[in-house]
């Protein structure tokens, strides 16, 4: 009987020690969200009016002038700027990627040991590098300030990560595809008809992290583009000062909201697309 | 392509001399005009601009641009991308030569042995199948040459020429030999900048690194465990942090330890004075704040990282080890860590080297500061926000590109190390 309670007591106190803990790390992780969802609300802009974590007043003015003041800045533009950027990155990426990944899990060829090698090399070198020498290119060859130069790098630059993808789909079993072989399909259609329908969580993956890289990467805008009405969102905010805390707030919030949600709704995407690159 | 060479009949010969000529022997007319075009537009583009583009690439300009005189002058740094572009010109034609060799050769041998040469549209056919990885390779393999592959090399030349500072076209860029390597070790100012920022860089990627992926895994752990209620709620909360753009974590945490942020308004509001979180005094402070803002934004992706590593784990084991009597923090050393480790030692090292080139932390943090004792620099930049500030800020291009290449030298040495000793790596085909 004795032992009985005291194991009892021993879980009781594992379990409350658990949640404490629990609660303690959603605190950790909520609260800077929380504090920034406040301070979009409100009524007057600088964090100097501010009382510690919360402003003294609420009001929707700073999600107002956030869409109608855009004389300074211009925030419904640098919206469609990132818009535009991430899906066009995001398509493009992704069927690189994919094309890459899937030869590399289903074609043995004579070069592909040189360029799975090759592609860990280069992932040696600092991203910066190429970055510097894109930029010093960029203005000698007055490519600064262009969308389209954004949207070219971020996608041929995706095939370089194509190891998680590779992973997917070296767990399709060989067999499906010579089954179809048999049946007379050519490596296209194979493709097309039976690896990509059999992939959709791992394109979903692709998709959403080849968008979200450009919708919230800053050091490639910050270098090409110069003029202020080409800006994406992450530039343009972070060019606001403290004085403008509530509109860097609101800012903030109505970007990170879409994708939020959307890696919400993924969740079960994400953990196996993360894992992807682990051995199983 | 030698055996194709000693073996092959006149057609190979003439191939071998002229592209295409040996396949159009063979009544392969398609393939072998299309060969004999590249031959000739070849050899005219090398004649008419190609040739001047590699002497440039040599000597970077000769003529000094002097607008009085009406003298356009030379730009160097075009001259030298021109003059990589040409010399990968010269492979891709080398490459298109010797598979044309070896194409005549196949031919032959298939001739040899009774069967008909190719015709072009089954050569074009056999893209969607048979060679199907050629083409679906093309356009990726294009992409990474030309943003990836091209702008490495011309970095990696510009560490061996005087490009930079007040050196930058229309003067003249000459090349310097290891001159900015040198300058780099040796230099009375650069060089104890260099030997401070490259040890504060090792200390931060291990630390950061070791921090973020032991508390990733307790939290997966921990979320795991039995007793707890409601997982999917409690695990929304790291989601969260993980699914906010780095970028605006980053700048919300400046704002929260700035001087007017809200943690000074508490303090002075309780009658202390207010402290420079990351003041250019702050010293391990800031540092201290650097780990723990970028705790906030990795720990997440390691929790979700060892969750699903996790949930592929034999629970058998776990039964056992508890029949046997072993305590939870044994089954925690002895069972938990080694599987773990095993299965995410690559991403580990994706991890590691993420974190020694972690350019966002500090750069928003305490962008722009410049330190006592340091040239460029503050106490808690990493080598690649001292390239920023070298190279974007202050255009000192050469010695910029000379860091690069110390840190892929750095990162390429560790992890290329322990990726080939890994198991992943040496078994790819084991788990098939």
């Amino acid at each position: 009987m004795k032992t009985n309670a005291k194991a009892r007591f021993l879980k009781g106190m594992d379990a409350s020690l658990t949640y404490l803990i629990l609660i303690a790390v959603a605190l950790i992780f909520a609260f800077p969200c929380f504090w920034l969802i406040l301070a979009s609300f409100s009524a007057s802009g600088s964090i100097y009016s501010f009382s510690g974590f919360f402003p003294k007043s609420y009001s929707f003015a700073s999600f107002q002038t956030l869409f109608t003041d855009t004389g300074m800045y211009d925030y419904p533009r640098w919206f469609g700027n990132t818009l535009f950027i991430a899906v066009g990155a995001c398509m493009l990426g992704t069927l690189l990627v994919t094309l890459t990944a899937y030869v590399m899990s289903r074609f043995r060829f004579p070069t592909r040991k040189a360029m799975m090698k090759g592609t860990l090399v280069l992932g040696m070198f600092p991203s910066f590098m190429s970055m510097t020498a894109v930029y010093l290119l960029a203005t000698q060859f007055n490519l600064i300030n262009s969308h389209w130069a954004l949207i070219l790098i971020y996608s041929a630059g995706a095939p370089m990560g194509y190891m998680v993808q590779k992973g997917f789909f070296d767990t399709i079993p060989q067999a499906i595809d010579d089954a179809a072989r048999l049946d007379g399909a050519n490596n296209l259609t194979i493709f097309t008809r039976i690896t990509l329908p059999l992939s959709l969580p791992m394109i979903v993956y692709t998709a959403l992290t080849s968008f979200a890289w450009p919708w919230s990467d800053f050091i490639l805008p910050k270098l090409i583009l110069k003029e202020k009405s080409l800006y994406t969102v992450a530039v343009g905010l972070m060019s606001l000062g403290e004085t403008e805390f509530a509109r860097f707030a609101a800012g903030s919030v109505f970007i990170a909201v879409p994708i939020v949600v959307l890696y919400f709704c993924l969740t079960r995407f994400l953990i196996s697309g993360v894992s992807a690159g682990s051995v199983k | 392509m030698f055996k194709a060479i000693k073996n092959g009949n006149g057609k190979v010969a003439l191939s071998t001399l002229c592209m295409g000529l040996g396949q159009l022997c063979y009544r392969q007319i398609g393939k072998g005009l299309l060969l004999l075009l590249i031959q000739i537009s070849g050899i005219a583009f090398f004649v008419a601009t190609g040739g001047a583009w590699l002497r440039g690439f040599f000597t970077l300009g000769t003529i000094k641009a002097n607008p009085a005189a009406g003298i356009a002058g030379d730009n160097s740094v075009i001259m030298l991308i021109l003059g990589i572009f040409a010399w990968l010109l010269v492979a891709v034609y080398f490459f298109c030569w010797r598979a044309n060799i070896k194409d005549v050769y196949a031919t032959q041998l298939a001739v040899e042995k009774g069967e008909k040469p190719s015709r072009f549209g089954a050569d074009l056919q056999s893209l969607f199948n048979r060679n199907f990885h050629k083409a679906a390779l093309f356009l990726p393999l294009l992409g990474v040459l030309v943003f990836t592959i091209i702008p490495i090399l011309f970095m990696m030349l510009i560490a061996f020429t005087n490009y930079g500072g007040e050196i930058v076209p229309p003067e003249l860029v000459r090349w310097t030999g290891f001159e900015s390597f040198k300058r780099l070790v040796t230099l009375k100012e650069v060089a104890p900048t260099f030997g401070r920022i490259l040890s504060w860089n090792f200390l931060w990627a291990v630390a950061s690194t070791a921090l973020n992926y032991f508390l990733g895994l307790l939290l997966a752990i921990l979320y795991n465990k039995k007793c707890v209620r409601g997982k999917a709620i409690w695990r929304a909360f790291p989601i969260l942090a993980y699914a906010v753009p780095g970028f605006i974590t980053l700048l919300a945490f400046k704002f929260m330890f700035s001087y007017g942020g809200p943690i000074n308004q508490l303090l002075t509001a309780q009658g202390h004075r207010a402290i420079g979180f990351l003041d250019l005094d702050a010293r391990w402070m800031a540092r201290g704040i650097g780990l723990f803002v970028n705790a906030w934004i990795s720990i997440p992706s390691s929790m979700l990282l060892a969750t699903g590593i996790l949930s592929n784990a034999d629970r058998g084991i776990y039964e056992a080890a508890t029949i046997d009597g072993a305590s939870a923090y044994k089954q925690f050393t002895k069972l938990t860590l080694p599987y773990v480790l095993f299965a995410t030692l690559p991403v580990l090292i994706t991890q590691f080297i993420g974190n020694f080139n972690n350019f966002g932390i500090f750069y928003f943090l305490r962008g722009g500061l410049y330190m006592d004792g340091y040239f460029l620099a503050s106490d808690t930049d990493l080598l690649i926000n001292w390239l920023y500030n070298l190279s974007i800020d202050q255009s000192y291009y050469s010695i910029g590109a000379a860091i690069s290449i110390v840190i892929f030298a750095i990162t390429s040495v560790i992890s290329l190390a322990v990726y080939i000793l890994s198991p992943s790596y040496r078994q790819e085909e084991t788990y098939r």
